[in-house]
C-alpha cells in the first residue's frame, strides 16, 4: 500500500515540476529566424574534420565561428575542445590536433620545439581578451576607480578595508564603507590569472613581485583569511555576486553576462578607463605595433608588452588570445585551414558573440598573411 | 562454505563469481600502487615530511625546491576540520532521526521517512554543492556564523569574522547533511536488529522512554562508532560539493569561519592543467595518497567495529 502511495506521490511531484518548468521556459522561447545560405564545397567535396583544443576563453567565439563556417562550407567540420591553454599547447606539440587555442602564446620552450619541427608553427591573435575588476559593495553609488598599485595591495592583503586612504584617494566622491575587502581569485590554473598578475606586475610600481606572475600562484591574501578561490570565470563571478564587500577579476564577457558592476582602471597614460568595446579595440590598436614582424616569430615578449598597453583611451588589462596553426598540412586540410583563417578575419568578424569584440582592421590584415604561409605537404 | 565434491558446474560458477571479487581487490591494490609511485618524484625533491607539513603551495615552471614548492598541510587540515565538523553535527542529527522514526513515529509513516532518507543518501553530491553555494552558505553567514562570531568570538574557533558564505563551517554543515542519511541507515539497521525480547524486557522493568532509549543505544554503540567513522570517511573524500563551498583559499588556522581548502578540492581545481608545472601533478598524487590512507584506515576500523557487534 505504502509503496504505491509513495510512487504515486513522486509521480505527482514530477508532473507538477514538469508543468512548472514548461510554463517558465515557454515564456522565453522565441526562435530566431535563420538566413538560408547556399553552401560552398571546397577540396573536392571530401569530408574534412579540423580538430582543435585549448583555451576555454575563446571557446564560445570559436564555436560560433565553427558553426557558421560549416554552414558556408558544408564539407568542413571544426571541432574544438576547451581543454585549457596548457593542454592545447601540449596537444599541438604532440600533433594530436590540427590547431590549438591559447590565451598566452606558445611558451618559449614550446615555440622553439614547434619551430624546429618540419611542420613549423604560426600564431594568430584572433580574439581580444580583457580582464575586468568586478565588485560587490552593497549600497555603493557611483563607479569605483582603481589602479594597478591599489589592486596589487588588495591582493597582497596589505589594503584591508574599503575605506583605506589609498582607495579613497582615487575615489574622493564615493562613500566607501568601513568593511573588510574579500579578494576573489581563480582556484584553477588560468590564462586570465596570467594576464591579471602580469598587469599587476607592470602597473603596481614594484609592489607586485615578478615571482607572482603565473597562471596559478600562491595568493598572499589567502593567508589573511580574506582570500577566496573560485573555479573558472563562472566560479569567481558566482562568489563575488554572493559575497558582500568582495572584489574579483573575470573576463569581460562573463562580467557582462553576470550583470555585476566593474571598476574603472587607470591605464598607462594615467586615465581611468571603463571596459567597453571601444576601449578594448583602442587597446588592441595600441598594442598592434608591438606585435612581432612575422606570424612565425616568438610572441612571448610581444604578449607581455601588450598587457597594460599605451594609449589615452586603452583599457589597461587587455590581451590577445591566439589560434596556433602548423605551416604545413595535408592538401585538403591546408585548403580548409586557409579558408577558415580567411573567413574569421573577414566575414567572421560579423559573427561576434556577445561579450566579445571584433579585432581591429590592422590586426585582421596581419592575420591574413597566414594564407600565404600555410602550404600543402 | 564447504562443499563435499565439486561438480564441473559448481567450479564454473565458483570461478566466474570469484573473478570479479579478485579484480576489485586488485584494483584497490593498483590504486594504492599508482598513487604511491606517482607521488614518489615529489617526495624525492621535497621530502615526504616537508611535503605533508609545509603550508606553502607555490606553482612555478622552475621545479622544486628552488622554484616551485608544494606543501599539503593546509589542504589536509581543511579536510580534517571540515570532516570533523560534519561528523559532530551529523551524529546527534542521525541519532534523533533513528529514535524518532523507530520509537515515536506511527508505524505506517516509517516507510516514507526511510524512502526519503534513502533518496537523500543517493542524491548526486553536486546538487548539494550548488544548493550550498546559492542558499545554505549565505543563510549560514547571516544567521549562524555572524552571531557565533559576535557572541562567542572569544573562543578561538569563532575568532575570525565570517566575511564570506564559503568557509570551513559551511563545508562542514553541508557535509553533515550529506553524510547523515548514510549514518542513519547504518544505525537504524542495527537498531532494528535488537532482539524484541530485550526491548520487551526493558519495557517490563518499567523504564521511562529516556531510560529505554539509552539502554538500546548502549547496546548498539559499536554501530554508532562505526557510523561515525564511515561518515568521517565519506566527508573527508567528498569533492564536488565541498569545492563549491569551502572557499578554496590556501589558508591554515584554528578559526572555522574563514575560507580554506581540502585535498579533494585542491585536486579538482588544479589537476586539469597541472601537467604544465613540473612536479605539481606528483604533489596532487601525494595528496590523493594521504586521502586514500585516511580513507582506508577509517573505513577499516569502522567495518571491524561493526562486525564485532553481536546480540
Amino acid at each position: 500500500m505504502s509503496t504505491r502511495l509513495l510512487v504515486g506521490g513522486i509521480l505527482v511531484l514530477l508532473v507538477v515540476m514538469g508543468v512548472f518548468v514548461w510554463y517558465l521556459a515557454g515564456r522565453e522561447s522565441g526562435k530566431v529566424g535563420e538566413v538560408a545560405q547556399t553552401p560552398t564545397i571546397i577540396a573536392g567535396g571530401r569530408q574534412i574534420v579540423l580538430l582543435g583544443s585549448g583555451a576555454t576563453f575563446i571557446y564560445p567565439q570559436l564555436d560560433a565561428w565553427a558553426k557558421e563556417f560549416s554552414k558556408r562550407y558544408s564539407n568542413v567540420r571544426i571541432e574544438y575542445n576547451p581543454t585549457g591553454s596548457g593542454t592545447g599547447q601540449r596537444q599541438f606539440i604532440e600533433k594530436v590536433v590540427d590547431f590549438a587555442g591559447s590565451d598566452p602564446p606558445l611558451s618559449k620552450k614550446n615555440w622553439e620545439q614547434a619551430r624546429g619541427d618540419p611542420r613549423g608553427v604560426i600564431q594568430l591573435p584572433v580574439v581580444i581578451g580583457a580582464v575586468v575588476m568586478v565588485y560587490n559593495i552593497p549600497g555603493l553609488e557611483g563607479r569605483l576607480k582603481l589602479n594597478g598599485e591599489v589592486i596589487a595591495l588588495i591582493y597582497l592583503g596589505e589594503i584591508e578595508y574599503w575605506d583605506d586612504p589609498r582607495i579613497k584617494a582615487l575615489n574622493p566622491e564615493l562613500k566607501l564603507p568601513h568593511e573588510r575587502i574579500i579578494a576573489v581569485h581563480r582556484s584553477d590554473s588560468s590564462g586570465t590569472t596570467h594576464v591579471f598578475t602580469l598587469f599587476l606586475y607592470k602597473a603596481s610600481k614594484g609592489k607586485w613581485p615578478k615571482e607572482l606572475v603565473e597562471k596559478a600562484i600562491e595568493w598572499p591574501v589567502d593567508k589573511t583569511g580574506r582570500g577566496l578561490g573560485g573555479k573558472g570565470n563562472q566560479g569567481v563571478t558566482d562568489i563575488v555576486r554572493r559575497t558582500a564587500y568582495s572584489i574579483g577579476y573575470v573576463e569581460y564577457s562573463y562580467a557582462i553576462l553576470a550583470g555585476l558592476p566593474w571598476a574603472l582602471v587607470e591605464n598607462a597614460a594615467g586615465r581611468f578607463v571603463d571596459a567597453t568595446p571601444e576601449t578594448l579595440a583602442k587597446a588592441a590598436e595600441a598594442a598592434y605595433p608591438l606585435l612581432p614582424q612575422s606570424l612565425e616569430d616568438d610572441f612571448n615578449e610581444a604578449w607581455e608588452n601588450m598587457v597594460y598597453p599605451p594609449g589615452e583611451d586603452s583599457y589597461p588589462i587587455t590581451s590577445f588570445s591566439f589560434l596556433i596553426f602548423y605551416k604545413v598540412y595535408p592538401r585538403d586540410k591546408a585548403e580548409a585551414i586557409r579558408k577558415f583563417i580567411e573567413w574569421i578575419n573577414t566575414e567572421g568578424q560579423n559573427y561576434i558573440v556577445q561579450g566579445y569584440i571584433p579585432i581591429p582592421e590592422i590586426v585582421r590584415e596581419y592575420n591574413l598573411r597566414a594564407i600565404n604561409i600555410i602550404s600543402e605537404g | 562454505m564447504k562443499y563435499g565434491r565439486k561438480s564441473l558446474h559448481d567450479k564454473i560458477v565458483f570461478y566466474s563469481l570469484a573473478i570479479p571479487a579478485i579484480i576489485i581487490a586488485l584494483i584497490l591494490l593498483l590504486l594504492l600502487l599508482t598513487q604511491t609511485s606517482l607521488s614518489i618524484p615529489i617526495f624525492n625533491v621535497q621530502g615526504v615530511t616537508s611535503t605533508y607539513i609545509s603550508t606553502t603551495w607555490r606553482p612555478s615552471y622552475e621545479p622544486p625546491p628552488t622554484g616551485a614548492w608544494y606543501g599539503l598541510l593546509p589542504a589536509i587540515w581543511g579536510t580534517l576540520t571540515s570532516a570533523i565538523i560534519a561528523v559532530l553535527l551529523a551524529l546527534p542529527l542521525s541519532l534523533s532521526v533513528v529514535i524518532f522514526v523507530e520509537e515515536i513515529l506511527p508505524r505506517r509513516f516509517r516507510e516514507y521517512i526511510s524512502a526519503i532518507i534513502d533518496l537523500m543518501a543517493g542524491m548526486p553530491t553536486i546538487l548539494f554543492g550548488i544548493w550550498g553555494l546559492s542558499f545554505l552558505g549565505p543563510i549560514l553567514q547571516a544567521y549562524v556564523m555572524t552571531p557565533l562570531h559576535e557572541y562567542l568570538g572569544f573562543i578561538p574557533v569563532f575568532s575570525c569574522k565570517p566575511l564570506a558564505p564559503a568557509t570551513v563551517l559551511t563545508a562542514g554543515v553541508l557535509l553533515s547533511l550529506m553524510i547523515f542519511p548514510f549514518m542513519v541507515v547504518v544505525i537504524q539497521e542495527t537498531y532494528r536488529a535488537i532482539p524484541i525480547t530485550y526491548k520487551e524486557a526493558g519495557w517490563s522493568l518499567g523504564l521511562t522512554m529516556y531510560e529505554y532509549v539509552k539502554l538500546n543505544m548502549s547496546m548498539i554503540s559499536p554501530a554508532i562508532v562505526s557510523a561515525i567513522l564511515l561518515g568521517f570517511g565519506r566527508a573527508s573524500s567528498e569533492t564536488a560539493a565541498v569545492t563549491l563551498v569551502v572557499g578554496n583559499a590556501y589558508n591554515i588556522g584554528f578559526c572555522i569561519l574563514s575560507p580554506a581548502y581540502t585535498i579533494s578540492s585542491l585536486i579538482a581545481n588544479q589537476f586539469t592543467e597541472s601537467g604544465d608545472f613540473p612536479y605539481m601533478q606528483n604533489a596532487l598524487f601525494a595528496g590523493g595518497l594521504i586521502l586514500l590512507i585516511i580513507g582506508l584506515i577509517v573505513n577499516t576500523i569502522g567495518i571491524i567495529i561493526l562486525r564485532r557487534l553481536r546480540f
